[in-house]
C-alpha cells in the first residue's frame, strides 16, 4: 500500500506545506492599506455595477440541453467504433438505424427552430 | 486493489445521500439533482459488481445507457420546471398548491 | 429475417410511425390530420399484433434472437394490442378536443406515439436493460403530455410532481436491479430468477433489491401510499393525455410487474406468504383499495374522481397480483382480462367527460353536469354506461373482469382479501351512481354556467369503439378469456 502510494502522499504534503506557507507569510509579512478603491470586487479598475444574479437567456438553455442530448451519442459510438469489425454487418445496421433515429430528432429541432439563436 | 465492497458501500450511502436529499429539499432543482446523485450511485455499483462477474460486462453496458436516460430526463425535466417557474416565478415545491386532495 | 421483422411488426409499426408522423408535422404546411394519422398507426399495431398472433408467434424461427432483450411471446402481443388500443382511442379523443380548446399542436401525437412504444417494449422487456430504457421512453413522452398545457398552472403543477415522483421511482427500481445484479450476477429477468431460485431470496442485499422494486414498482401503478402524484398529473393533464396515463402507461406497468414478479421472484420461496412479496402486496392493495374509494367519494371535480377511480381500480388489480402466487397462469389471466375491460371502459369515460364540455367550459365538476342527461342525452348516455362498466354492473364488460379477479383470488385461498375487494366495489359504486344522479335527477343552480357538449366526429368514433368493445367482452366473455389464457400460459404451471 504504502510503497505504491507513498510517493503521491509525500508530494500532496509538500504541495499543502508549501501552499499554507504562502499564504501565511503574505497575510503576516506584507504591510496593508486599505483603501476604499482596494476593498472592490475587482473589475478592470472600473466602478463595479449589477447585482450578483446575471439573468441568462433562456436560448441558452435550450442550447445546452440539446448539447447535452446530442452530446451523449458518443456513449454508444466509441465502443461500436472499437468493434467495428467484430460487430459486422448488424452491428452496422443497428448503428445505422440508431444514427438515423438522432438525425430525425435532429431534423425535428432544426424544423421547429430550436437551434436558430436570433428570432 | 480496492475491495468491491468499498464502492458498494459508497454507492449506497450516495444513493442514501440522494434519496433524503429528494425527500427533505424543498428546492425543485435541488431534488433534480437528489435525482442524478441517486442515478449515478446506481451506476457506480453497476460498474463495481461488474468486477465481480467479470466474464460479461453486463453492468457497465446497463450503466451508459442509464448516463444517457438520465440526460434525456435532465432534460425533459429542466423544461418542465421551466413551464413551472414561467406561471409561478418560484421553484419551490411547497408553493405547488392549486391542487388538493 | 423477414420473419424476425415480422414478429416484431407491432413494434416497428408503432415506432417508425412516430418517426414519420414527427417529421411529417415538421415539414408539411398542412394542419390537421395528424390525429387520424396517429390513431392509422395505433389500429395498424394492434393490427400487426393480431396477425402474428394468429400466425402464430412459436412458429417464427429465430424468434430467440431478441431474447432476453426482447420477449417476443404472446403476452407481449397481447400487451401491443391492448396499449396500442388505448392510445389509438387517445389518439381519436386527442382530434376532438385539441383543437376545441385550442391546444392543437402537433407534437402532442408524436410524444404519445413515442410513449406508446416505450410502453411496448417495456411490457416485452426480459432485460433490466430493455425495462429501464422502455420505462422511461414511456415515462418522458407522459411527463411532456401532462405538461401539454403550458398556460395552465394547474398542468406545469401536475407534471412537475408527476416528473419528479416518476423518477425518483426509476431510481428505486433501478438501484433494487443493480442489487439483484451484484447478488446474482444477471440482468436479465430470467437469469435472476434462475439465481433467485437457488435461495438466494435469504440474503439481505437481495431483500432490499426486492424491496426497493416493489416500492418502484407500486409508484408506477400508482398504490397507495405511493399515489401522491396521480390525481394532481390526472387532473391538470388535457383529457386525452389522461385517459394515455389511465389506460396505457397503467397496463404497461402492470405488464412490468407481471414479468418482473413472476420471472425474476416466481421461485417457491420468492413466491410465498412466509418470505415473500405476496403479503406486502396484499396489504398494498388493501389501503389501495380503501383509501382510493373514500377518498374519491369526497371529490368535487369529476376528472379528479376518476383519478382516483383508476387508484382503486389498480388495486383490484393488485389483489389478482397477490393471487398469482398459487397458480401464476390463471391469476395473471385474469389480471390481463381486467385490465382489457378496464381500459376500453376508461377511454369511454374520458372520451364521455370530453364530449360533455367545450372551449373555456371543460365540464370537470359535478354541478358541471348537473342535467345534462335530459338537455344532451347524446352525450350523457355514454358516461352513465361506461360508469356503470367501471362500477361493475352486470352484464358489462366491467363485471366479468371483477369476477374473474375475486374468483381466482377465492381459490387461491385468500377470502378475507376478496371481501374486502367486494365491500369495496360496492363503495365504488357510490361515486359512480352520484355522476349518473347529477346527470339525470339534478337541474343546473340558476344563473350557473352551463355545460353544453361540443360535436366530434372523432370522439364519437372513440366512444363507439370502446361501446362495442365493452359490450362484446361483456355479452361473450369466453372468447376473449381463451386469449388471455393463451396470453398468460407463458408464466407456466
Amino acid at each position: 500500500m504504502f510503497a505504491t502510494y507513498g510517493p503521491m502522499f509525500l508530494m500532496m504534503l509538500v504541495a499543502i506545506t508549501l501552499a499554507s506557507l504562502f499564504f501565511i507569510g503574505a497575510s503576516t509579512l506584507g504591510k496593508k492599506k486599505p483603501t476604499p478603491e482596494k476593498m472592490m470586487p475587482f473589475e478592470c479598475g472600473s466602478d463595479s455595477s449589477g447585482g450578483r444574479h446575471l439573468k441568462l437567456s433562456v436560448k441558452f438553455y435550450l442550447t445546452a440541453i440539446l448539447f447535452v442530448v446530442f452530446d451523449i451519442e458518443a456513449v454508444f459510438i466509441y465502443p461500436w467504433a472499437i468493434h467495428f469489425k467484430t460487430l459486422g454487418w448488424v452491428g452496422f445496421f443497428s448503428m445505422t438505424g440508431f444514427l438515423v433515429t438522432i438525425v430525425v430528432g435532429l431534423l425535428y429541432c432544426w424544423k421547429k427552430g430550436a437551434l436558430e439563436w436570433e428570432k | 486493489m480496492i475491495p468491491v465492497e468499498y464502492y458498494v458501500g459508497l454507492s449506497a450511502i450516495l444513493f442514501l445521500i440522494g434519496g433524503i436529499g429528494f425527500l427533505v429539499r424543498r428546492n425543485v432543482l435541488v431534488a433534480l439533482m437528489s435525482i442524478e446523485v441517486m442515478l449515478n450511485a446506481t451506476n457506480l455499483a453497476l460498474v463495481a459488481f461488474n468486477r465481480q462477474h467479470a466474464q460479461v460486462h453486463t453492468g457497465q453496458v446497463l450503466s451508459f445507457f442509464v448516463i444517457a436516460v438520465a440526460a434525456a430526463e435532465a432534460a425533459v425535466g429542466l423544461a418542465i420546471v421551466l413551464s413551472f417557474f414561467r406561471l409561478k416565478r418560484t421553484v419551490r415545491s411547497d408553493e405547488a398548491d392549486l391542487l388538493r386532495n | 429475417m423477414l420473419l424476425q421483422a415480422f414478429a416484431i411488426s407491432p413494434l416497428l409499426m408503432v415506432g417508425i410511425g412516430a418517426m414519420l408522423l414527427m417529421m411529417a408535422e415538421a415539414f408539411s404546411k398542412v394542419r390537421g390530420g395528424l390525429a387520424l394519422g396517429a390513431a392509422a398507426v395505433c389500429f395498424a399495431g394492434v393490427a400487426c399484433a393480431a396477425g402474428v398472433w394468429m400466425y402464430g408467434v412459436e412458429t417464427i424461427p429465430g424468434i430467440d434472437a431478441f431474447s432476453p432483450w426482447l420477449r417476443v411471446d404472446r403476452f407481449s402481443l397481447f400487451f401491443d394490442a391492448l396499449l396500442c388500443l388505448g392510445a389509438g382511442l387517445s389518439c381519436l379523443m386527442a382530434g376532438g378536443y385539441l383543437p376545441e380548446h385550442n391546444l392543437d399542436r402537433g407534437e402532442f401525437y408524436s410524444l404519445l406515439l413515442l410513449s406508446t412504444f416505450g410502453a411496448m417494449i417495456l411490457s416485452a422487456a426480459g432485460d433490466v436493460l430493455t425495462l429501464f430504457l422502455g420505462l422511461e421512453t414511456m415515462s418522458l413522452g407522459v411527463y411532456c403530455l401532462a405538461a401539454f398545457r403550458r398556460a395552465s398552472a394547474r398542468s406545469s403543477e401536475g407534471a412537475l410532481k408527476y416528473f419528479l415522483l416518476g423518477s425518483f421511482a426509476a431510481a428505486l427500481l433501478l438501484y433494487g436491479f443493480a442489487l439483484l445484479y451484484g447478488v446474482t450476477g444477471h440482468t436479465d429477468l430470467q437469469g435472476i430468477g434462475d439465481a433467485m431460485a437457488k435461495g438466494n431470496i435469504r440474503n439481505p442485499m437481495a431483500i432490499m433489491g426486492l424491496v426497493l422494486i416493489l416500492v418502484g414498482l407500486a409508484f408506477k401503478v400508482s398504490a397507495v401510499p405511493f399515489h401522491m402524484w396521480t390525481p394532481d398529473a390526472y387532473e391538470g393533464a388535457p383529457t386525452p393525455a389522461t385517459n394515455f396515463m389511465a389506460v396505457a402507461v397503467k397496463g404497461a406497468a402492470f405488464a412490468m410487474m407481471l414479468r418482473v414478479l413472476l420471472t425474476a421472484f416466481g421461485d417457491p420461496r420468492s413466491a410465498s406468504w412466509a418470505s415473500g412479496w405476496p403479503p406486502a402486496l396484499a396489504w398494498i392493495a388493501v389501503i389501495t383499495m380503501t383509501v382510493a374509494n373514500l377518498v374519491a367519494g369526497r371529490q368535487e371535480s369529476v376528472k379528479r374522481m376518476l383519478a382516483y377511480s383508476s387508484v382503486a381500480h389498480a388495486g383490484y388489480i393488485l389483489v389478482g397480483m397477490v393471487a398469482t402466487m398459487h397458480s401464476a397462469t390463471q391469476a395473471s389471466a385474469g389480471v390481463l382480462f381486467y385490465l382489457l375491460t378496464y381500459t376500453v371502459s376508461t377511454a369511454g369515460a374520458f372520451g364521455a367527460l370530453i364530449l360533455c364540455g367545450r372551449r373555456g367550459a371543460e365540464a370537470v365538476t359535478y354541478e358541471d353536469l348537473a342535467g345534462i342527461g335530459r338537455r344532451h342525452p347524446a352525450a350523457a348516455l355514454p358516461f352513465a354506461f361506461f360508469l356503470l362498466s367501471l362500477a361493475g354492473v352486470p352484464p358489462t364488460a366491467g363485471f366479468f373482469g371483477k369476477w374473474f379477479v375475486f374468483r381466482s383470488a377465492m381459490e387461491g385461498g385468500f377470502y378475507w382479501l376478496t371481501i374486502i375487494a367486494f365491500i369495496n366495489s360496492v363503495i365504488g359504486a357510490y361515486y359512480y351512481l352520484r355522476v349518473l344522479v347529477f346527470m339525470y335527477m339534478r337541474e343546473p343552480a340558476a344563473g350557473a354556467p352551463v355545460a353544453t357538449p361540443m360535436r366530434s366526429g372523432y370522439v364519437t368514433a372513440a366512444l363507439i369503439l370502446s361501446a362495442v368493445l365493452v359490450i362484446a367482452l361483456g355479452l361473450t366473455p369466453t372468447k376473449s378469456l381463451s386469449v388471455v389464457f393463451q396470453a398468460a400460459a407463458i408464466f407456466g404451471g
